[in-house]
């Protein structure tokens, strides 16, 4: 069978990719390059297509959010409206990624609402907000004094804050955005804002493009190594589900409320998890997040679990979940032993779509 | 930052009783150390209230040695008071309580200075038989200097110690403590301790079983680090602590050429400021001590950070 990669030449990504295609004996894939659908230029699609992420590419990420620092925060709104408009250009083909299903997933609103409507445990949502005043006044009347704030179309944690407010005004935000002149930047390290006009501006910077709020899911924490009983880290889980089945799974650390890699967070100790976790039962919750998305072969799930380590909660599903390079399947699953990639090039081999 | 239960209190594993574990199957009540605390979040007491009520029907209490008091709702509007009125308030009811942790809350629940307690005295003089008390939180937090025969061990875990519970604690009257352990905060969030209110602790006089001493996670641990160099109540002790701060190569200095220390078998001086030069020169002078070093903080930086704060 012959597949075509929708992506940006030279992405890691798209390496992988082939690398998985090669072990399985197929063909190495052909690539169209996203530029080349975001500019509206003719290309030709082989076989079925696979939709792959845009990638760090600076081009790209310009093409899509339009030109600036690409180190930016926000932009959201205008990147999906283009994004959207590239996979339209992709419908006509037969494809293991559901266009729709795309969609869906980076708009965190509609995911989530997604989520709820299947019955999959998602932390409670707050509606629209148009900025931080109406904020705090939702908040207010749902009674809420914790709530992740998250760009309705971001990714890797970018403008996401952890917001909490006590009675008699005070108000404390973690966020990875740190200002600098008038703009608000990706900062590698979460920092803390504590005072009322810093945490409203950046609230209100990010709100025309769209916010997603959601209460604080209170994450539970693991034991760290060589640091005394009672401290530990939080932590949650990436779960990437091919073809329904929950195959690979990673334990992501952090000393903050974000585990993103990028930030600080660490790979956790993923036997210590699954013997503190009802397993089973997380793993099913993974499954039913990924079925909300029935035409994607792969989804990765974004997993909470409470601080009592009883309770679940999906926090996002990530159409493009897959990059964890050299991870293997998880035992007793039908990926035991291949990456992530050879797992979707299998599940493709099984049931290749449009056939 | 906390992000952890834990996994055992008293010397007894810790058993969550939750709204949810509640209705299952218990373990016996001396076999275990109770952890009762809601597994979400609640604006109201009512709740806990609810689960408390369970667990004196559920539960022998006349044999329950140790709780710990979690998740009782929003901690700026439910003081620690509450579930504490509740529990003296059934006092005759367990005799054999002798450890309470009052307020674990982790960090995804609440923020540590944003605990809200009151008067801490009708604990200790409803359960006279208490050998060990931990409180998380400082705001608002007070008691009347303690006296009691059977107290062994206490810690304070806060981002801010108010300065009236370390005098409360000068002036307390505790001949079997043998472990005292302060987070003593910064100034922002009501940790406004001197040195010089340390000073009737560092003197040793009414703490004549002291073995470890751990004045923690406070900025001034310079100047803290110089008057234990000085402390009589040193001598005594095995393990000395004064991690989670910002000691820097000064306050090691003054450590260094104080008073003997070599008779330690635990110094620990976690989250520093210290020089690599400094780490090499004290795990040197204290061969025989375990020294613990871990967790240098960037000595660029301006700043010097607590572990524990907001
Ligand atoms: N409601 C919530 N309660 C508590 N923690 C949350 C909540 N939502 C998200 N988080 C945490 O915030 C971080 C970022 O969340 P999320 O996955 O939603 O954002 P993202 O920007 O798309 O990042 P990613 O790169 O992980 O996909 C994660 O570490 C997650 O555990």
């Amino acid at each position: 069978m012959r597949l075509t990669v929708v992506g940006t030449p030279g992405d890691r990504r798209v390496a992988l990719f082939a690398a998985a295609c090669r072990r399985a004996g197929l063909a190495e894939p052909a690539l169209v390059p996203w530029r080349d659908v975001l500019l509206g230029r003719p290309f030709t699609v082989d076989g079925t297509l696979r939709v792959e992420s845009p990638g760090e590419d600076a081009e790209v990420n310009a093409l899509l959010r339009g030109p600036g620092d690409p180190a930016r925060v926000g932009g959201g709104a205008r990147w999906y409206r283009t994004f959207r408009a590239g996979l339209e250009r992709l419908r006509p083909y037969p494809s293991v990624s559901d266009i729709d299903d795309i969609a869906v997933m980076f708009d965190k609103r509609a995911a989530h609402a997604r989520l709820l409507a299947a019955g999959v445990p998602v932390p409670p949502a707050l509606g629209p907000v148009a900025g931080y005043a109406r904020l705090r006044a939702r908040m207010a009347e749902r009674g809420w004094h914790r709530v992740f704030v998250k760009p309705a179309h971001g990714s890797s944690a970018s403008g996401v804050i952890a917001l909490r407010t006590a009675q008699g005004g005070a108000v404390r935000a973690q966020t990875s955005a740190a200002r600098e002149g008038d703009g608000w930047y990706n900062a590698l390290r979460v920092r803390t804002l504590d005072t009322e006009p810093e945490i409203a501006s950046l609230v209100d910077a990010l709100a025309p493009d769209g916010l997603h709020v959601e209460r604080w899911f209170a994450k539970a924490g693991l034991a760290q190594e060589g640091v005394r009983d009672g401290v530990g880290r939080v932590f949650d889980l990436r779960v990437v589900v091919v073809a329904g089945e929950p195959t690979h799974a990673v334990v992501r650390t952090a000393a903050v409320p974000m585990t993103n890699l990028h930030l600080g967070g660490r790979r956790g100790d993923l036997a210590a998890v699954r013997a503190a976790i009802p397993w089973a039962e997380a793993m099913d919750v993974c499954a039913r997040a990924a079925s909300c998305f029935p035409g994607s072969t792969m989804v990765g799930v974004d997993l909470l679990v409470g601080v009592g380590m009883r309770r679940f909660a999906v926090a996002e599903v990530n159409a493009f979940g897959d990059l964890l390079p050299g991870l293997a399947g998880l035992p007793g699953t039908s990926a035991e032993g291949g990456d992530t990639y050879d797992a979707q090039v299998a599940a493709v081999l099984r049931a290749p779509a449009g056939a | 930052m906390i992000h952890q239960f834990h996994t055992s209190f008293a010397g007894l594993p810790v058993f969550d009783l939750t709204d949810t574990t509640a209705a299952g199957e218990l373990p016996a009540a001396d076999a275990v150390a109770w952890r009762i605390r809601l597994d979400d979040y609640v604006d109201e007491f009512d709740p806990w209230r609810e689960l408390f009520g369970t667990f004196t029907e559920r539960v022998d209490t006349t044999r329950v040695r140790a709780l710990l008091l979690g998740n009782w709702g929003n901690t700026y509007d439910v003081e620690s008071t509450e579930p504490l009125a509740l529990l003296t308030g059934a006092a005759e009811r367990f005799p054999a309580l002798h450890a309470v942790f009052v307020a674990e809350y982790l960090q995804e629940e609440t923020e540590i200075s944003w605990i809200n307690h009151g008067d801490l005295t009708p604990l200790f003089t409803a359960f006279p038989k208490l050998t060990e008390v931990v409180v998380r939180g400082g705001i608002g937090l007070r008691f009347d200097p303690l006296k009691s025969t059977v107290l062994r061990d206490l810690r304070f875990e806060s981002g801010g110690l108010p300065a009236r519970v370390v005098q409360a604690l000068g002036a307390s009257e505790l001949p079997a403590l043998e472990t005292l352990q302060l987070w003593l905060g910064v100034d922002e969030y009501g940790g406004d301790s001197t040195v010089e209110d340390l000073a009737p602790l560092l003197s040793g006089e009414r703490l004549p079983a002291l073995r470890d001493l751990g004045l923690q996670n406070s900025p001034q641990a310079d100047q803290i680090a110089a008057a234990v160099a000085a402390a009589p109540v040193v001598a005594r002790l095995e393990r000395l602590s004064l991690a989670m701060g910002s000691l820097s190569d000064e306050g090691a200095e003054a450590l260094l050429s104080g008073q003997p220390l070599t008779h330690l078998a635990g110094l620990d001086l976690h989250h520093h400021y210290l020089s690599d030069a400094m780490m090499e020169r004290i795990k040197a002078a204290l061969p025989g001590v375990q020294v613990n070093v871990d967790d240098q903080r960037d000595l660029e930086d301006d700043w010097r950070y607590v572990e524990v704060s907001e």
